[in-house]
């Protein structure tokens, strides 16, 4: 198991790695250039302390061990501390605030889509119990892990002020380890994710016409979809699958510095994880904002698995269709109709 | 007030790590944990140079700026300090930290680092002045005692100066000027290179 990992860590640190600019040829010929220079201007080490700064020399020694010990200066720390502390914390910040404003202005102006109809009564199974659990699993993982990463990133500035120093630390040291040992989590999270939704995410000819109406969102004009509409399915797979892949691999590199990886590969690690997690919290807003209050009937169908049919009807036609054709099954689970036959003890 | 600097003098240094030991018997280091080392450039190579590096105490420090607690402070003498009570081990400021100053007591899986430890310039911490509260954190508090840092103090050819700028830059130029070569004042510009930021006016430190 410990040997997997490492050989699965070297390979996300390979990859990364590739990245990085090859300068052991540079410190090769600098230090040749030294030798030179000795020659036609005694004491001049001008060379040797150009490879210093660039902290490339692989001639540098050390008897102390430790991560890059040998390294005198690395100037990388200082292009991590200003794009952290500069773009990240400033625009990251305004971005998250912005968004939800805007989506604040839109409930304020539209309010919550309602049904047109009458509730039938009857309800269709939408999600299994497998579903429901992997998505809360993910879902309640994603939340401590944003909630967290905001104390982290942006609590110097907005909850230090309030807290004072001795209470903030401790709610950081809380924040800082409830994120590393949920971060794994997430990350099993969602590949169960991504193997349980794909099916009913891969596109479909009738998700062009969903997204030139842009879903009825602002029209409030019906359009008709599969299980998902193509709005989820840019969730699931810009959101779920590329930036969840994104910030779980550069997470693990920051989670496990035990590996003994370099600092630049943390630093561009954790820049990486930075942006696609203030991108990820950002599309999670419009997500979770659909999933509550901005569409009736939405939370009850992940809280308790069951939609009612008008519900199916206006939101998701297409799978309704199927659904009472009976021919496919919600939720990868049973249908409706066979669950309460094996209630009833008979087989299907 | 002083503003004190470290200053590696790379033609007198001799690899000989005494500061680096020293340091470990003055502050009782645990295992791991390096707040000096030498490092040799061009090791068996011609032109190989010594320096011995920690924290330079950074004018513009990139921890102090990094640190997502603010557990870092700087005295009336420029010395970078910080709160270990308030570390949160996240690993940032040896991210940020062009010297690799920042150590950790711990291999970091799931980011369990434990508190940061580095060269305090024998300044001690937060805590009161050679308490043994403070002694166990953060070492002995030499500048306390009106002594200067022990690794400077112990270095057996003078190399490397540990002290009031103005006056260890003076030693320095008057020895560039006798050997005529070697006026690279290795680290300065990078660590004090910026406009001072963050020092504590003399009244007293952070609680």
């Amino acid at each position: 198991m410990h040997v997997r990992m490492r050989q699965w860590l070297m390979v996300v640190l390979t990859v990364f790695a590739c990245g990085l600019p090859a300068s052991a040829m540079a410190a090769e010929t600098s230090s040749q250039e030294q030798a030179a220079r000795q020659q036609t201007q005694p004491g001049n080490n001008a060379p040797v302390w150009r490879d210093v700064r660039g902290g490339d020399n692989p001639y540098q020694t050390t008897q102390v061990r430790g991560i890059e010990s040998s390294v005198l200066v690395q100037p990388a720390g200082e292009t991590w501390r200003q794009l952290r502390n500069g773009p990240i914390t400033i625009y990251g910040g305004w971005l998250i605030v912005t968004v939800m404003a805007l989506i604040g202005v839109f409930y304020w102006w539209r309010g919550p889509i309602k049904l047109h109809e009458k509730p039938t009564g009857r309800r269709l199974l939408r999600f299994g119990s497998w579903d429901r659990m992997v998505h809360w699993g993910a879902a309640i993982s994603f939340v401590l892990l944003a909630v967290t990463g905001i104390i982290i990133l942006f609590g110097k500035h907005i909850l230090l002020p309030i807290f004072g120093y001795t209470l903030f630390a401790w709610l950081a040291i809380l924040a800082k380890n409830i994120h590393n040992f949920v971060g794994p989590v997430f990350a099993f999270c969602t590949v169960l994710m991504f193997v349980t939704f794909v099916r009913d995410n891969l596109p479909k000819a009738y998700d062009l016409q969903w997204i030139t109406k842009a879903g009825g969102l602002f029209s409030g004009k019906h359009v008709p979809s599969g299980r998902f509409n193509a709005g989820e399915k840019a969730w699931f797979w810009g959101g779920v699958t590329l930036l969840g892949i994104v910030v779980s691999v550069t997470g693990f590199v920051l989670n496990f510095p035990n590996f003994e990886q370099g600092r630049e590969l943390m630093q561009q690690a954790n820049v990486i994880h930075a942006i696609a997690s203030i991108v990820f919290m950002t599309l999670s807003l419009g997500h979770i904002y659909m999933g509550t209050i901005g569409v009736e009937g939405a939370y009850e169908s992940m809280r308790t698995g069951y939609v009612d049919e008008a519900w199916a009807k206006e939101h998701h036609e297409f799978w309704y269709q199927e659904m009472v054709a009976g021919n496919k099954s919600g939720g990868g689970a049973a249908s409706p109709v066979a669950a309460s036959a094996l209630k009833e003890g008979w087989k299907a | 007030m002083a503003r004190m600097k470290f200053l590696c003098d790379a033609e007198r240094c001799i690899e000989c790590n005494g500061c680096v030991t020293a340091c470990k018997n003055e502050h009782e280091v645990p295992w791991g944990v390096n707040r000096r080392r030498v490092v040799t450039l061009n090791d068996g190579l011609p032109g190989e140079k010594s320096i011995s590096v920690a924290c330079m105490h950074c004018s513009d420090a990139p921890c102090m700026a990094v640190c997502p607690v603010d557990c870092f402070y700087k005295t009336a003498e420029g010395v970078v300090l910080h709160d270990k009570d308030l570390c949160i081990g996240c690993g940032y400021c040896f991210y940020a930290c062009p010297f690799g100053a920042p150590q950790f007591p711990q291999d970091g899986a799931f980011g369990l680092r434990g508190k940061m430890d580095k060269c305090t310039f024998c300044a001690g911490g937060p805590e009161d002045d050679n308490s043994a509260a403070e002694f166990k954190k953060y070492g002995r508090n030499r500048l306390a005692e009106g002594k200067l840092p022990a690794c400077a103090e112990m270095c057996s050819t003078k190399a490397l100066l540990g002290g009031d700028s103005d006056v260890i830059a003076d030693i320095y130029r008057n020895r560039v000027l006798k050997r005529g070569k070697g006026s690279e004042v290795w680290g300065w510009g990078t660590a004090y290179g910026k406009p001072e930021k963050g020092a504590t006016p003399p009244a007293g430190a952070k609680s």
